[in-house]
């Protein structure tokens, strides 16, 4: 008796709830969800942090009774702007406002930020890594603090005359968690730095690829007729390519620059959202809602973007999960290939790295590429969740 | 249904179309482009011997043209109905047989069609062999998940099967190759190719030298099947269980023996418990079908590798078996990451039938359960299966790049990353043409399967 009059009171707080909301919630229940979202939380603060998580400068130091902190002088624009975004979308996150402002007002936050860190911030042009353990092991420092990885991405370790390939946790002096690669670097380092490549390629390709699917399915379901022959041959068309294949040409001809391959993976794979938004803008066009907005005479704009999409939008969320996913293995596959960043390491990259390599070192292979799986699979979870949560046949028969 | 085929091969042409026009336009919106300098870029060559090739280049290719009319050539040529060309590629004339030239790769300087039909082959058989693993595995987990539905067996299924889905085929195929292929572990697989160098003289099938040899591997192999199957049919899940698992035991001290270097104990003890643990979870499944041939597989593996040990005669393996023993990598890794999505799809179109109206009857008239499921449910549930056969073929080619390139396999992948390297023009628009044109024949052929599967539809 108590368990009904339980669920009754809580169906009557989620139908206070708007649709959206409820789905969240809904989704925030489930324990494999949860893993996904504690995953990407985890991989999120990693990102943001990077610099300060694996860094050879040293955090604090005092020499001479001076105290300094070499790592804030050499954090670049980038790790400026990725923290002040990251500090502006935890205040957001609490206030109580729409959520299109505060979107705007997060990338506004980003552009303003990255435009004075860019003329304001230069770090050093040439950096010596080696130069604090040297001074340490002259005892020049009266006491150092360093990151949790006391090694730079980059920093090759020179001064040990390292060859690299080293096992993890092989060395009793320095403890490499992960082992280094061939040049002598970090394998952990580089992790951590490459998942904002990771986190960075999945949200914005995703987004670039929702932008364009949502508005040219949008315009073929809301309008059909003319307008739904095109775009569907549009859609059959870039659907009968091989992604990958369309990929690497984009890639092999346009270069290799970040915000390049992500443009790219998102016009690749707009047309998987353009499908959804235009079967859920057919469904909705004929509903009562909508038909009483256009007899109002509201804006095609108002009618579109406030009335359709937002209740159209559970499936497209679902799509853009899966989609962040395949993203990654995307910039994972191209860098895998050989076609990805050139200065940078990415997931995909140090895999390329392994197999490039003459003997089979798996900590080369296996932690970038566990990564690798673990982001896709946290993503993946979180699609499948959302898919069964909106799902109203599944939900009808489990409860 | 011969109009409907037509219109839907009529209809392809535009989608063709437009496929290469988009390939066309990225490689030719690019920086560089497709010219003659950008291909003999990085080359280092005399000014006059630069020139010269340049020239060449223009004047085989007629890079120097522009863009649209590079694209409407390439048109042209393909076509089999259009403008003929005399020698200096002027249009002298209009042909309805002039027949399609796919043109001639600036790479390999030889014909495109030549390389195309040598590459082809290979990735259908790679795809061909997947296809079917991957059917049989997902529906023989996806019904079981359906009927199950709620239990541990369809929860685990289906974390397991998502799993499966985001390892990236990298991974598993550098984890493959680096503990299964190369000699600082395991070196039971060869690293790379289709079939040894020898293998190509050597006869079809394997050849032993003596008579008794033949016997006893058949001896061998019959009685690991038969003996692990009587197990998995008659004895309790306790007794399944003991048997598998020091079966495993055995194998994983092998194995931790086979390792190259100096045996480490902890090594050896962890890999025997690990393939203990796989084996004893076999053994324990209370699905009969799946917990059956999985237990009579490994036992014909277990004959196998016992065999040969008491064998004396030396054998020849033969071209069929060679193939066979280069493609179990590249296929595993192929096959994998297509069980999530079928499974999932299989048990909800199972799911969905068990509960329709035709299969409450089937159960009130007091059919048997597995009649019910076998003969009614899941003939039904086949349709959108089918469907989806389509869409898998793209995928599998995607997947193929990535194989291919990790196991050095010649096959259609392959030869797409080494032609969009090199800027290739001629055959990065064939091998777009091409793969379009598989991927569209293939979703005409998953309609039309459609069509014969369902009597319901009807395309006339």
């Amino acid at each position: 008796m108590s368990k009904t009059s339980q669920d009754i009171s809580t169906n009557r707080t989620l139908q206070n709830q708007s649709y959206f909301k409820r789905i969240f919630t809904e989704v925030l229940t489930h324990w494999t969800a949860r893993i996904g979202f504690g995953w990407i939380a985890i991989l999120v603060i990693i990102a943001v942090f990077a610099p300060f998580l694996a860094s050879s400068h040293p955090l604090l130091m005092s020499q001479q009774g001076q105290w300094s902190s070499p790592i804030l002088a050499h954090l670049t624009p980038a790790d400026a702007t990725i923290l002040a975004a990251f500090i502006a979308g935890l205040v957001l996150f609490f206030l109580k406002i729409r959520f299109l402002t505060k979107l705007a007002i997060l990338l506004s936050v980003i552009f303003v930020s990255g435009l004075i860190s860019s003329f304001t911030i230069t770090p050093p042009e040439l950096t010596i890594y080696e130069q604090y353990r040297e001074n340490q092991s002259a005892q020049k420092y009266d006491w150092v603090v360093y990151a949790p990885v006391p090694y730079s991405p980059k920093d090759y370790l020179r001064d040990y005359g390292d060859t690299g390939l080293e096992n993890p946790l092989a060395d009793q002096d320095r403890t490499h968690w992960a082992g280094t690669e061939e040049n002598g670097a970090d394998v952990l380092s580089r992790m951590i730095h490459a998942s904002r490549i990771a986190l960075g390629i999945g949200f914005v390709a995703t987004g670039i690829a929702m932008l364009i699917g949502i508005f040219i399915g949008g315009i073929m379901g809301y309008f059909s007729g003319v307008a739904d022959m095109i775009g569907m041959r549009l859609v059959e068309i870039f659907e009968a390519i091989p992604t990958l294949f369309l990929l690497l040409t984009f890639v092999a001809f346009f270069g290799r620059s970040l915000y390049i391959m992500m443009i790219i993976i998102g016009i690749t794979s707009w047309p998987g959202y353009a499908r959804f938004v235009r079967a859920e803008f057919l469904r909705l066009r004929e509903q009562e809602f909508v038909q009483s907005a256009i007899a109002c005479g509201l804006p095609l704009r108002s009618i579109l973007f406030r009335h359709i999409l937002p209740n159209g939008i559970a499936p497209i969320l679902v799509a853009a999960s899966f989609g962040v996913a395949s993203a990654i293995l995307a910039e994972a596959t191209l860098s895998f290939l050989g076609l990805g960043l050139v200065d940078d390491p990415s997931w995909g990259q140090m895999l390329n790295q392994a197999v490039q390599s003459a003997t089979f070192n798996w900590w080369m292979a296996a932690f970038p590429g566990g990564a690798i799986f673990l982001t896709v699979f946290a993503y993946n979870l979180i699609g499948e969740t959302m898919r069964d949560a909106i799902d109203p046949y599944v939900k009808k028969t489990t409860n | 249904m011969q109009a409907y085929i037509l219109r839907r091969l009529m209809l392809m042409i535009p989608t063709l179309l437009g496929i290469t026009i988009v390939v066309f336009a990225v490689m030719a919106s690019s920086p560089g482009g497709i010219s003659a300098q950008a291909l003999i870029e990085g080359q280092n060559l005399e000014p006059q011997a630069k020139k010269a090739l340049e020239d060449y280049y223009n004047r085989r290719y007629g890079l120097d043209q522009p863009a649209p009319i590079q694209y409407l050539r390439w048109i042209n040529n393909i076509s089999p109905i259009g403008f003929t060309l005399d020698k200096n590629h002027q249009i002298d004339g209009f042909s309805f047989f002039k027949g399609s030239d796919l043109g001639t790769s600036f790479r390999y300087g030889r014909p495109v069609l030549d390389i195309i039909l040598e590459r082809v082959p290979i990735t259908l058989l790679l795809n061909i062999i997947t296809i079917p693993i991957i059917y049989a595995i997902a529906i023989s987990i996806g019904v079981r998940a359906a009927t199950q539905r709620g239990r541990s067996f369809d929860i685990g299924s289906s974390v397991i099967m998502l799993g499966f889905w985001s390892i990236p085929t990298m991974l598993a195929g550098v984890l493959l190759i680096g503990f299964f292929a190369s000699d600082q572990y395991w070196h039971w697989f060869p690293t790379s190719g289709l079939s040894t160098r020898e293998a190509l003289d050597m006869p079809f099938l394997p050849h032993w030298s003596s008579a008794f040899d033949i016997v006893i591997l058949f001896v061998a192999m019959v009685a690991g099947t038969l003996i692990s199957l009587y197990i998995s049919q008659v004895y309790s899940a306790k007794i399944r269980m003991i048997f598998m698992a020091l079966l495993g035991a055995g194998l994983g001290i092998a194995m931790g023996n086979a390792l190259p270097g100096e045996h480490s104990i902890v090594v050896t003890l962890m890999l025997a418990i690990l393939v203990a643990g796989i084996f004893a979870a076999i053994a324990y499944t209370d699905y009969q079908a799946f917990r059956s041939l999985s237990m009579a597989l490994i036992g014909t593996i277990v004959g196998l590798i016992i065999a040969p040990l008491l064998m004396q005669g030396d054998y020849v393996r033969g071209f069929l078996f060679d193939r066979l023993w280069h493609l179990a990598l590249p296929v595993i890794c192929l096959s994998y990451g297509g069980f999530a999505f079928l499974t999932k799809l299989t048990r909800t179109a199972v799911l969905e039938n068990l509960r329709a109206d035709y299969a409450r009857t089937a159960r009130a008239k007091g059919v048997a359960d597995e009649l019910i499921l076998w003969r009614h449910v899941f003939r039904n549930s086949l349709l959108p299966l089918i469907t989806v056969s389509a869409t898998l073929l793209p995928s599998l080619l995607a997947g193929s790049v990535i194989v291919e390139s990790i196991f050095s396999i010649e096959g259609m992948g392959k030869l797409a990353i080494e032609a969009v390297k090199a800027r290739d023009r001629e055959l990065v628009l064939s091998i777009t043409f091409v793969s379009g044109l598989l991927t569209l024949v293939s979703y005409l052929i998953a309609d039309l399967c459609y069509a014969i599967a369902d009597p319901r539809v009807s395309y006339e």
